[in-house]
């Protein structure tokens, strides 16, 4: 069978790091390829180098066996290959149809013929069972919908192979499952994907055959049929890892550490607001939030660490009133935030690892002292965490925007954890991260727990909300509709409170 | 570790000014070959520039000392992403500050009274700058546009007072002008270069670029600074309150604009004149880039500027080359170093976009 795409010994460098040292892939016409490993493993840097965004230093590229140069990104898509990022790449301030007809605009003399594109776009929609709303502004969309919207940005250039950049990464239970179809679909209709994951059901699922890659290089290869999910991490990680997290048995405290009150919010463009939540968390608590993406876990997350005011009721840390508190003051009093989008509000990119690690503590001894900062301590103290939290990167006066997804998380998660809080809330902690760090930042969290601290997990993956709360709720419109204690609710119990199809009554009282 | 990143930014400071002294021997090509084309001698441009940085070095101090500044006045709101191009009419008040509290002050008040003088003016500087900013911070308004008019608010009111409030009744021939200051209110000149323009002011400018640097580098204020300009969602999560780092920034950049009026006053024209300043403050603009809005870089591209601006007043003087030919050949040296900058950034911008 004829190669669709090969890849052959590209090596690339970049400041510090060999992204990818002598890497050679082989994708088959018509087949899910999927390609695994670690943050910063390289994956995101060859497949960026497949679709024209960077030249490799050495190898070359094969497209159905012809030799070719991209240029740019639209010398890729002209050759029909197509690319979901991970981070996605939309105009924030356009429509979503505007967003996905974006140097591919049909037109009717020298306007716009936005009556043909909407038909055409309608018809992908239909024949994939993707929905979004073609009228709303990117900015006003869930995380969600933006990638439904870069999947059909894509379709409608009409490519013959699709990569994938950790497209399940943010998407709920469900959602993945009909994205899983949509692939299915695609390759039915010949379609070659590259499924680039960390999430081994899926890849076990969905692919034909997969590629392995760690630190750079290819670790393995082979058809999935051949691999089983033991000796897929083993490639991934190079030994094997359990995915049981340590936790200690349930002992809550007896102090309230987060109590909150009939809190409403404000209704703003794009986002479901809080209708009456009350919800309570305990020491030694972890309350998990389940929920479909967009349902008012952004609101809650915010209105709780006061980016956003509370329009009705109270919210209460250590049993007092911090509704009118600014954020500062909430933050001394001992909250700590990992925020949902890390780009956006968790990270500055400009700055270096250092100046990001320091945000919750330059102010204070022995950081600085009357103003006047004490670099000493700063970077030892920063070094110190790279080195804790296992940010890969040689050292911390590196710009965190050279950092790789994961790796960026896990800046944002040594400074949040560090500041020993009393209640952490940590909005999809390990959204976009591997398996290693995953597992790590799980333990963390289960350790905060364990030494008395209240937790906040809000998280798009179930599975996640269901293996390290010791309670669950479920947000559906904004609204609290159920709770459950750990174990009280399969999945798909769950799911149908998430989906809004059944609610509990009696919810604020415990 | 420490001295290492002092080191660096060092580095980048000067590798930044010689990556920009290249473009300078291309501007000087295209100018000769202006010259030559417009039938003066190509060669008056070199030997303006000469002797601005030889024999007429303090002339060239003289006019370092306010691009010093006005680049620092530039780069301390820039790093947080504020764009105060307003630094102008911030140097006229500073003037008028500076004029007022020099005549009032009683005549044989000793040299000392001077920090009177600079205390008053950059108070004025960072009082005007601070309209913007309040406006910006609590009304929304686009501070570019309120900083950019309100120069003519500035540059208007010092005509005013100089030709109707602070005029000199006893001197009827010149109109636009105060009395003049006491003779130890004058900045003192440097006495290394005798009778000459060069004075004490530069003093100012450089210790005001090491607290600048010192600011930006070594407090808290400066994190805060670059945080917000990075990311100020990211700021505003971390608790930091972007409004008040804008106005404070904002205080600082005009209180280094007055003292620019300050010096301009006290050491060069002893009296307020009404059209003292030649469009310092834009100047400023390029100063702060040329030096990546680095304070330490500012100090050597102000000084290279300060040789400019000189060396076209020198080019004037020494040859018969008409003044408005010599503005034309300041302003190819300072497009082609801008362009030099701009296509910088847009080729960085793409590397951005093709990580």
């Amino acid at each position: 069978m004829a190669f669709a795409i090969e890849l052959l010994n590209i090596t690339k460098g970049f400041p510090g790091v060999i992204a990818n040292n002598d890497v050679s892939v082989h994708i088959k016409e018509g087949e899910i390829h999927g390609l695994l490993g670690e943050n910063g493993a390289g994956k995101s840097t060859i497949m960026n180098i497949l679709y024209g965004m960077s030249k490799p230093d050495e190898g070359k590229i094969c497209l159905f066996g012809q030799a070719v140069e991209f240029q740019s990104p639209m010398d890729a898509i002209r050759q029909g290959i197509g690319m979901v990022h991970q981070h996605f790449m939309l105009m924030p301030d356009e429509t979503v149809l505007r967003n996905i007809i974006l140097g591919w605009t049909p037109k009717k003399g020298i306007c716009i013929d936005e009556k043909r594109a909407v038909a055409e776009i309608n018809d992908i929609m239909e024949q994939y069972g993707l929905k979004v709303n073609l009228k709303a502004k990117i900015n006003q969309i869930s995380v969600g919908e933006k990638q439904r919207v870069e999947i059909i940005k894509a379709l409608y250039r009409k490519v013959k192979i699709l990569i994938l950049d950790e497209p399940t990464a943010v998407l709920t239970p469900a959602e993945t499952d009909s994205l899983l179809d949509i692939m299915r679909r695609l390759k039915e209709q010949g379609c070659t994907l590259i499924f680039i994951t960390h999430k081994l059901r899926e890849v076990m699922d969905v692919t034909d055959n997969v590629t392995v890659m760690r630190k750079g290089v290819v670790t393995g290869f082979g058809p999935t049929s051949e691999m089983d999910i033991t000796k897929l991490s083993r490639l991934i990680v190079g030994k094997e890892v359990s995915t049981k997290i340590p936790m200690e048995k349930f002992h809550p405290g007896d102090k309230k550490v987060l109590e909150m009150k009939h809190v409403s919010t404000a209704r703003r463009p794009g986002r479901m607001p809080l209708k009456d939540v009350s919800l309570v968390i305990n020491e030694g608590e972890i309350v998990g939030v389940a929920g479909v993406d967009g349902n008012g876990q952004t609101d809650l997350g915010e209105v709780i660490a006061g980016l956003i005011p509370a329009e009705s009721g109270a919210v209460f840390l250590d049993e007092k009133d911090v509704t009118r508190d600014s954020i500062r003051k909430r933050r001394k009093k001992g909250l700590s935030h990992v925020p949902e989008d890390r780009l956006k509000t968790g990270a500055a990119r400009d700055c270096t690892i250092s100046e990001n690690l320091m945000l919750n503590m330059y102010n204070e001894k022995p950081y600085s002292n009357k103003s006047v900062m004490n670099q000493k301590e700063v970077l030892q103290t920063s070094e110190e965490l790279c080195e804790k939290y296992l940010v890969k990167t040689p050292d911390s006066n590196y710009t965190i925007g050279t950092l790789s997804g994961g790796n960026m998380q896990k800046v944002v998660v040594a400074r949040e954890f560090s500041s020993s809080p009393r209640l952490l809330i940590a909005a999809q902690p390990t959204r976009g991260v591997d398996i290693g760090a995953t597992q790590y930042i799980r333990t963390k969290i289960a350790e905060l727990r364990d030494s008395g601290k209240g937790i906040l997990l809000i998280s798009a993956e179930l599975e996640e909300v269901m293996a390290m709360s010791d309670k669950i709720v479920v947000i559906y419109e904004g609204e609290i509709v159920a709770q459950f204690k750990r174990g009280e609710a399969d999945e798909y119990e769950i799911g149908e409170y998430m989906l809004g199809s059944k609610r509990q009554e009696v919810l604020y009282g415990n | 570790m420490e001295t290492n990143i002092w080191r660096k930014r060092v580095n980048g400071a000067v590798r930044a000014i010689s990556r920009q002294l290249c473009m300078l021997v291309v501007a000087i090509v295209i100018i000769m070959v202006f010259l030559a084309v417009s039938g003066y001698s190509p060669f008056t441009v070199l030997k303006g520039l000469g002797r601005a940085f030889s024999q007429d070095l303090s002339g060239t101090i003289r006019w370092s000392t306010p691009m010093i500044l006005a680049g620092i006045a530039i780069c301390i709101p820039f790093k947080a992403q504020v764009f105060n191009l307003g630094v102008d009419g911030q140097i006229y008040l500073g003037a008028i500050a500076a004029t007022w509290v020099a005549l009032a002050l009683p005549e044989n008040s000793p040299p000392a009274a001077l920090i009177l003088v600079f205390l008053a003016a950059a108070i004025a500087g960072a009082v005007f700058a601070l309209i913007p900013a309040v406006l910006n911070v609590y009304c929304s308004t686009d501070i570019i546009v309120t900083t950019l008019l309100l120069n003519f608010v500035g540059q208007f009111l010092t005509e005013f007072m100089a030709s109707e409030v602070m005029r000199d009744p006893e001197k009827l021939t010149q109109v636009n002008a105060s009395k003049t200051l006491p003779q130890n209110l004058w900045l003192p000149k440097l006495s290394a270069f005798g009778n000459s323009s060069a004075n004490v002011g530069i003093y100012i400018a450089v210790a005001v670029a090491l607290l600048a640097a010192f600011l930006f580098f070594k407090t808290t204020h400066g994190y805060e600074i670059k945080v917000v300009g990075s990311n100020a969602n990211f700021a505003r999560y971390g608790g930091i309150r972007s409004s008040r780092v804008i106005l404070k920034v904002m205080a600082l950049s005009g209180a280094v604009s007055g003292i620019i009026g300050a010096i301009e006053v006290t050491a060069t024209q002893h009296r307020l004149i009404a059209s003292f300043n030649p469009g310092i403050g834009f100047d400023g603009i390029v100063v702060s880039l040329l030096a990546n809005n680095n304070p330490l870089g500012v100090l050597i591209s102000g000084f290279f500027f300060g040789g400019l601006s000189n060396g076209g007043n020198v080019m004037e003087r020494v040859t018969d080359v008409p003044h408005i030919v010599t503005q034309i050949v300041m302003a190819i040296i300072i497009l082609t170093i801008s362009a030099n900058i701009t296509l910088k950034h847009l080729k960085r911008k793409k590397e951005a976009g093709s990580k």
